[in-house]
């Protein structure tokens, strides 16, 4: 439940940011980042549909790796 | 990976005389710890023990009954994150002992994602009461404070099930036989509350701690971090999470918990209630507080209420007193396909973790 997932930042809409993670899109809310507000080509730790903190691009990559392994391995 | 293999053998370099116990209380660093075949990596003296890092299998036994009753009996549309659906409840055979039992009984239980599927499903039924049935630790209630914040409809209410992490691990400490001599203290928790909150295992217990990511190199650097300290008996607390766990957490996130949420007393599944561990609404939310809005379906003549399930330990593999494959029923009548225990159906649990890292027999077959 505590899994966050690096996501990138496309376009933003008051508090919903459209991101996108290895061709997923979801509208993650920034509601948790005001007083660090990312801005659109940032990369955000997401989790439970929220953002809870940015990410550096090269840190988000790999994240991606590590998910993809785990995630093929579990069938997930 | 270089990185890795470069960690792993300054790890071997050390010595040590005796058994070394690291201590981990996230679910994600054990699914990280187990996909990569660490422990077979690591120096013999060196254990790596599964601690309270599985919000699911500490989720309160009465607080998933008043669930089911809700979604059965008040008809309320029961939300919960999908890893609360299966865990089971001590009810007589015969009688629904999931959420996932209430709903194939024609309960309305939905799983979600995020607490925005919650206020979206409210929003989509406005004359229907709908239940978010909000079990995790700080990083998953961290959401739900920012939900309040920002406004929720008014036909949805929350039953909440939050846990702090760092008071089970003060709890182990307090005791006679804490059984661990390190700890590895939790990335995302530590993203959010800060990891400032790990200070007290340094300061009051002098026992060495490093903040930790997800990727075997930050795991790694942690428990070298935290063995040099062993070794040299200088204790503080190491960060190896940098990226992300910033000092102070994340303030937004903190500020937002201080506004809606209170911390109070709270029950451990198994474990019995822990000062100060739980969250609970603030009275400015109880219009949506569902253990306010809703009858206590708490029967008192329920056997086991409050407990684990007969013959499962997951309480002793929850507080790291013993390994997943020697709980009595691991791999036998307990698998992730008929899970007798909470630590087998959650994700974050370390007996299902065990069993898709490929453990599959108990640890006396």
């Amino acid at each position: 439940m505590c899994l966050a997932i690096p996501m990138q930042i496309e376009s933003i809409d008051g508090f919903t940011a459209r991101c996108q993670a290895k061709g997923v899109w979801r509208d993650v809310s920034l509601f948790m980042m005001q007083d660090a507000l990312p801005a659109v080509g940032d990369f955000v730790m997401v989790h439970v549909g929220y953002a809870i903190q940015k990410v550096a691009e090269a840190d988000a990559r790999t994240a991606w790796e590590l998910l993809d392994q785990i995630l093929g391995e579990t069938g997930a | 990976m270089d990185n890795a293999r470069a960690w792993l053998e300054k790890i071997h370099a050390f010595e040590f005389d005796r058994p070394v116990k690291i201590m981990n209380v996230c679910g994600g660093h054990e699914r990280s710890i187990t996909h990569a075949g660490m422990r077979g990596a690591l120096p013999e003296w060196l254990e790596l023990i599964p601690g309270p890092g599985c919000p699911v299998c500490v989720c309160p036994e009465e607080d998933v009954y008043q669930a089911i009753r809700l979604a059965l009996v008040d008809k309320v549309i029961l939300v919960a994150f999908g890893d609360m659906l299966r865990v089971p409840v001590n009810v007589k055979k015969g009688e629904v002992r999931s959420l996932v039992e209430a709903q194939a009984a024609g309960a309305d239980v939905r799983p979600i994602a995020s607490p925005l599927d919650a206020r979206r499903i409210a929003l989509e039924n406005p004359d229907r009461p709908v239940v978010f049935f909000a079990a995790g630790f700080e990083t998953t209630t961290a959401p739900t404070a920012a939900m309040l914040t920002e406004g929720i409809p008014d036909n949805l209410g929350i039953l909440l099930s939050g846990r702090l992490t760092w008071p089970a691990v003060a709890m182990l400490l307090e005791s006679s036989s804490p059984g661990f001599d390190a700890l590895v203290a939790p990335g995302h928790v530590s993203t959010v509350m800060g990891p400032q909150e790990w200070n007290f295992v340094v300061d009051r217990h002098e026992i060495p701690t490093a903040v930790a990511g997800f990727r075997p190199e930050s795991l790694l650097a942690s428990f070298y971090s935290v063995l040099r300290q062993l070794k040299s008996g200088e204790c503080f607390l190491d960060n190896c999470y940098r990226e992300v766990a910033h000092p102070d957490g994340n303030p937004t996130a903190r500020r937002m918990m201080g506004e809606t949420l209170d911390v109070v007393d709270a029950n451990w599944r198994g474990i019995g209630v822990i000062p100060n561990s739980g969250y609970a609404l603030k009275p400015a939310f109880a219009q949506h507080d569902a253990r306010l809005l809703f009858p206590d379906h708490a029967d008192p003549d329920r056997r086991r209420a409050g407990e684990m399930p007969p013959g499962c330990d997951c309480a002793r593999v929850v507080l790291g007193k013993i390994y997943p494959n020697q709980c009595r029923i691991y791999g036998k009548a307990c698998t992730p396909r008929h899970p007798v225990g909470p630590c087998m159906v959650s994700d974050e649990g370390a007996c299902r973790i065990w069993w898709a890292g490929g453990v599959r027999m108990a640890a006396d077959g």
